[in-house]
């Protein structure tokens, strides 16, 4: 794929112990029908950390988050092309079972999803697909799905009642919540805060760096500041490009390609 | 001056419209309450406790409507059933299904103008090819094909209805039940048939208060039954066809008993169309 424009891509991406990496993005096309939305994109992303993927609106950062668990899949017309390696295994490779692949890469969406039922049963939703398992282990699980996302005391004397009467800011913790009961391996969050007041968001955070002992968690964010307060590594991308792959710290204090230090000091964007 | 002629022109003009507008909202609901009046007058003197016990009665006997109401609701029941499964399903294939490929949107734009026929076909028609289908090659009336017509007639309305309600369901709700592993089968069945059940009652209710006054169809298909019968394969009597047989009769109490048939009918109807609202008034609110 040679870039016949006169515009040249530079990308910057730091390197990371080959045995920290769970997730390894390498040389990702995306076509929107004939559209291409993702322009060789690789990138690892580390086991128990966050990684923010940050850019202007249209940058393609959610384009690639929907490639790594294949939620583009349900759209006839959209492809990928390249390699989404889990483990070493391909998820794009044509025989992957899709079902089993999203029950260990879980997703948040935007806007809070809750399912027209009880708390509980939003929560419990997930594991009943896979899990046989008795109604006291359902119930702990439940309970420790809550907890890691902080709405357990918020929720515990109603978690019989409708999922849909909680505030936005619950509804996405819950979501988190029912994310986290199916025990996935990575978890990818597509602007998950753009919805909430500050507080909210402030708890969604605090979950997420909880969380981040047990899963590898990609993030894609809007806020410049969230992606600085929460991620380990952040990826600036930019006309579905990846411009700059660093730790966090160095890509706000010293990012290496201009485009990122233009952003970032919202010289665009 | 000109200018203040054009003005008390204009001022004119749209007060004639306004009471033309007027006028017509006035007369349509005069006409409703003139027939509700009607109906409420005839029908409510004749009610008493035989009208749901005893069966039509010959004339100038003692006699009730209960053949007629039970077999009109065993017809309108096996109608709704076989209705809303194939309208649901089929709404189902329309809403999310449909975009699969070149094929299956091919199919379903197929699916969705025959549907749209359907659903303003004269019912006579309906009921003369249920005729030919289901009574004809069966030497005789029967219930069956009265309930067949009465489906036929329902379930374009569910399908419709089905197909509206999940299309309004947020994209992003299908992607959560499938980002948590969950085959789109199992996403539609276990949310969003859930999240969309208040618009498809809906859907349905208002297609059983259709198809319970329809007359054509039956007197195709199920004709009906001076005794109570409960045996689908035989003639089943009918409101609307106990309405259509005495209100063209000379006897006084053959006419005061259509009356009656008529006023349960519409008290049916308004009935149902209440509760569409209530419901559908809380479908906003969640």
């Amino acid at each position: 794929m040679s870039d016949s424009k006169t515009e040249v891509y530079e990308s910057f991406v730091e390197e990371i112990p080959a045995d920290t990496i769970k997730l390894d993005v390498k040389n990702l096309n995306f076509f929107y029908g004939k559209n291409q939305s993702l322009h060789n994109v690789s990138i690892p992303f580390q086991r128990q950390s966050i990684t923010g993927l940050i850019g202007p609106s249209g940058c393609g950062k959610s384009t690639l988050l929907r490639a790594l668990n294949r939620i583009y899949a349900l759209y006839p017309g959209q492809r990928a092309e390249g390699q989404v390696l889990l483990d070493g295994e391909n998820v794009l490779d044509r025989g992957m079972d899709l079902s089993l692949l999203r029950a260990r890469v879980g997703m948040v969406f935007q806007q809070p999803t809750p399912f027209p039922m009880s708390i509980y049963d939003n929560v419990a939703f997930g594991v009943r697909l896979y899990e046989q398992i008795s109604k006291a282990d359902l119930d702990q699980r439940v309970e420790e799905s809550l907890r890691r996302s902080a709405l357990w005391n918020e929720v515990k004397d109603k978690l019989h009642t409708s999922g849909l009467g909680l505030s936005g800011g619950q509804q996405q913790r819950l979501c988190v919540a029912r994310t986290i009961a199916v025990r996935p391996e990575v978890i990818l969050l597509d602007e998950p805060a753009s919805a909430l007041d500050p507080i909210s968001t402030a708890k969604l955070e605090e979950t997420l760096v909880e969380l981040k002992a047990d899963y590898t968690i990609v993030i894609v964010t809007h806020n410049l500041q969230q992606a600085a307060r929460i991620s380990d590594h952040a990826a600036f991308m930019f006309l579905g490009r990846l411009i700059e792959f660093a730790q966090t710290a160095k890509l706000f204090d010293n990012p290496r390609a201009t485009r990122t230090a233009d952003y970032i000091t919202g010289r665009f964007g | 001056m000109a200018l203040l002629d054009r003005r008390s022109r204009r001022k004119a003009a749209n007060a004639v419209f306004v009471t033309f507008c007027t006028g017509a909202a006035a007369l349509a609901i005069m006409t409703l309450f003139a027939i509700l009046f009607s109906l409420v007058v005839k029908g409510v003197s004749g009610i008493n406790l035989d009208i749901f016990t005893m069966s039509t009665p010959a004339p100038d006997s003692r006699g009730g409507l209960a053949n007629a109401i039970v077999g009109s609701v065993m017809l309108c029941t096996v109608a709704m059933v076989g209705a809303v499964t194939v309208g649901v399903l089929a709404g189902t294939f329309l809403a999310e299904y449909a975009g699969l490929n070149r094929w299956t949107s091919a199919y379903a734009s197929i699916v969705r103008f025959l549907n749209d026929v359907l659903l303003s076909a004269p019912s006579i028609l309906i009921g003369l090819f249920v005729y030919y289908i289901a009574v004809k090659p069966v030497h005789g009336f029967n219930g069956w094909a009265g309930a067949l017509a009465l489906g036929l007639i329902a379930a374009p309305v569910v399908t419709r209805t089905t197909e509206d309600v999940l299309k309004l369901q947020a994209k992003q709700l299908r992607e959560s039940g499938v980002a948590l592993g969950a085959p789109m089968w199992v996403t539609i069945q276990k949310i969003l048939w859930r999240a969309s059940q208040g618009g498809i009652i809906t859907g349905a209710l208002l297609a059983f208060a259709r198809i319970s006054g329809e007359t054509a169809p039956l007197l195709f298909t199920s004709l009906g039954n001076q005794f109570m019968n409960l045996d689908m394969t035989k003639p089943i009597s009918n409101l609307p066809a106990v309405i259509f047989q005495f209100g063209l009769s000379a006897y006084d109490d053959w006419q005061r008993l259509a009356w009656v048939g008529a006023l349960l009918i519409a008290a049916t109807v308004l009935t149902i169309n209440i509760i569409v609202r209530v419901l559908s008034q809380e479908q906003k609110r969640s």
